[in-house]
């Protein structure tokens, strides 16, 4: 196990340092004068000289790379154009919007998907079935900004039970949670019925049955247990799987996140901030996928790895 | 050197397969059918449907709400009827009192179609009169809603195909030989695909857009590269359990070349698991670009792309909400159709994988 786990953190540096190649080269492989995007468009040539010395670039590129991982690694992101605020500030101010909002997504999918999957599973070929697995189709083939925007004419444009946009309040997540988390919910509830089918055609749960154990303790006991280890794997790793579609949820929702950041940043050309929130949702990405996978084979005793 | 394909096929003549009796007998994959169905013609005959061009203004006609149809003429005949319904210089919505017959194959603006192959000015239906007939509303500018979503149709159809495309001919062939060679290419394109799926879903396209800037073709691009990753993975798999099986030993021991063991071998056994995902990355490829056009990184106004619409449709989501409705609803359906296909073709064609 403590090899294991040795090992899979090791996995994570190679990818870890791809991702910052890329982010590097983002800028690098934009048209136009690497030093002009990362200073922005309106910088004087004293800027421009200042961004071309702090980053190197009259350098080799190696240097280049070398100088922007050491700046990474010291936490120095660079400035943004439009505030002149260290990036790592910035970031700081948007990204626990942004885990509140993908937390309570979560909650959603786990609240809406597992009982679906439940109830399909229990009862599959049936008219419960055949609408739960639809509506997990629908629930994977809607756009997620549409989604935003219907909830948002349906309940607080007509209804007026929510606020349209912006944050603060419980009443503010709602909505967007919702949004966020229908798709992974029908994710889930899938993976759920499919789980629930295979542990319930097991010898165990005929055993159980044919021994007189209630139909309900079947299903939540011995059933529900073992078909839920995937399930949580599956939802552990759409959890990093949320922080991309916050990107869109975000800008339905006028949700100061990291998406929201990213996306008004790349409008405004901003690139020392799309650099840095790019290089945090992955790396928050890789290392959430990171500890789903640890946390996998605390979840199931039966796994072994070699 | 290379001996004669003797081992390659099995003499017995092939019945029906099995698959496509299974495929055809589900009635979600006919419903996948029919609106991938729908989708396609719409898109290959967008300005036959389209009563107008997509991207003619009406200051008269800005936000019109999609248009009653009635039954009944002015005299109480039988047909189509509609009012005329436009703007009035100051904001106010006007229904006119005379009814106007809908016609359809009705002559009215040429178009071009198919680059220059397809020229005509018939269209579906239109007007007989001095009004416009907006089926389904139109836009900020008086534009046509109908006549958008067809042309839009057209785009979301490239771009998947376009994507899809990309995906295979990149994706399929460093599947197969990473996984076949294994070794330091493995490793080294291995790496590459974990980078690429840091970046989650849709997430890659952007910070590919943002590096090759908006616009349709570098959507194509960006949405085709990140479909990569995607079937790399999947084919690399699928290799890596076939690498060793009995066939393959055999069509080697026999002095096959690695290139035909991989094209007659292994890739045709493999074939499954890469059309599922074709279909399942149309949805994918039609999701992402709406989803860049909604953000304002993918094609640019006055493109007729969908969820550019979507977007546009967004500000005025309490005073005209059908801007913003129909666009989403055409995506969601397109999408359905090729999940609904994906799944199905998935189970046809791999009965275990289900139950």
């Amino acid at each position: 196990m403590t090899t294991y786990v040795l090992r899979r953190l090791l996995t994570v540096i190679p990818t870890l340092l791809g991702v910052l190649l890329a982010v590097f080269l983002m800028v690098r492989l934009a048209p136009g004068d690497p030093a002009q995007l990362l200073a922005g468009e309106f910088a004087t040539p004293e800027t421009l000289a200042d961004i071309r010395q702090r980053f190197g670039l009259d350098q080799p590129w190696y240097t280049q790379l070398g100088l922007y991982t050491l700046n990474v690694l010291r936490g120095d992101l660079g400035e943004s154009v439009r505030t002149r605020k260290p990036v790592t500030y910035e970031l700081s101010q948007y990204f626990p919007n942004t885990l509140r909002l993908t937390l309570g997504a979560m909650l959603v999918a786990l609240l809406i998907g597992i009982p679906a999957g439940i109830i399909a599973a229990i009862r599959p070929g049936t008219i419960f079935d055949l609408l739960a697995m639809l509506g997990a189709l629908i629930g994977v083939s809607m756009p997620v900004f549409w989604f935003g925007l219907m909830a948002i004419l349906i309940f607080s444009v007509q209804l007026g039970w929510f606020p349209v946009a912006g944050t603060g309040t419980l009443r503010h997540l709602i909505l967007p949670a919702i949004t966020l988390g229908i798709g992974t919910a029908a994710i889930l509830a899938r993976m759920t019925r499919s789980a629930m089918l295979e542990v319930l055609s097991q010898d165990y749960i005929r055993t159980a049955r044919a021994k007189g154990v209630a139909g309900r303790v079947v299903i939540f006991k011995h059933a529900l247990r073992n078909a839920l280890i995937p399930v949580v794997t599956i939802a552990g790793l759409q959890f990093g799987g949320l922080l991309e579609g916050a990107v869109i949820t975000e800008t339905v929702f006028a949700w100061p996140g990291i998406g929201q950041l990213l996306v008004g940043s790349i409008l405004a050309r901003d690139y020392p901030v799309v650099q840095g929130a790019v290089l945090l949702i992955a790396v928050a990405f890789i290392l959430i996928n990171l500890i789903v996978d640890l946390l996998y084979g605390a979840i199931d005793p039966r796994i072994r790895y070699d | 050197m290379t001996k004669p394909a003797a081992n390659t096929s099995t003499p017995t003549r092939r019945e029906p397969p099995r698959w496509r009796r299974r495929l055809l007998r589900n009635p979600l994959a006919i419903t996948g059918f029919v609106f991938i169905g729908v989708f396609v013609l719409v898109a290959a005959f967008a300005p036959f449907i389209s009563p107008y061009s997509p991207v003619e203004q009406n200051l008269r006609g800005t936000y019109v709400p999609p248009m009653r149809v009635e039954l009944r003429g002015p005299d109480g005949q039988p047909g189509l009827w509609v009012r005329e319904v436009s703007r009035t210089p100051l904001g106010q919505l006007e229904v006119g009192q005379e009814l106007y017959p809908i016609r359809f194959f009705v002559r009215g603006e040429p178009w071009v179609w198919w680059g220059g192959l397809l020229r005509s000015d018939l269209h579906l239906f239109g007007v007989d009169g001095p009004v416009k007939f907006y089926l389904l509303g139109a836009d900020e500018q008086g534009r046509d809603i109908l006549s958008r979503l067809a042309h839009g149709a057209w785009i979301s159809l490239s771009i998947g195909l376009i994507a899809v495309t990309i995906g295979l001919l990149v994706g399929v062939p460093v599947g197969l030989f990473s996984g076949y060679f294994g070794g330091t290419f493995d490793l080294i394109t291995q790496r590459i695909v974990e980078v690429m799926l840091s970046f989650p879903g849709i997430l890659l396209a952007i910070v590919l857009v943002a590096t090759l800037g908006t616009g349709l073709t570098n959507v194509m691009i960006a949405v085709g590269i990140a479909a990569i990753p995607v079937y790399a993975r999947l084919v690399r798999g699928s290799v890596l359990a076939l690498r060793d099986r009995e066939f393959v030993e055999a069509s080697r021991a026999l002095g096959s070349r690695d290139l035909r063991i991989m094209l007659r071998h292994i890739l045709p056994n493999a074939l499954s698991p890469i059309i599922v995902q074709s279909s399942l990355q149309m949805a994918v490829a039609i999701l992402f670009a709406a989803g860049l056009g909604f953000l304002g990184l993918g094609a640019r106004p006055p493109e007729p792309e969908w969820g550019l619409m979507l977007a546009r449709g967004r500000e005025y989501l309490a005073t005209a909400p059908h801007v913003a409705t129909f666009p989403g609803l055409a995506i969601m359906f397109v999408a359905l159709g090729f999940n609904l296909l994906g799944d199905a073709l998935r189970d046809a064609l791999d009965p275990r994988a289900l139950r």
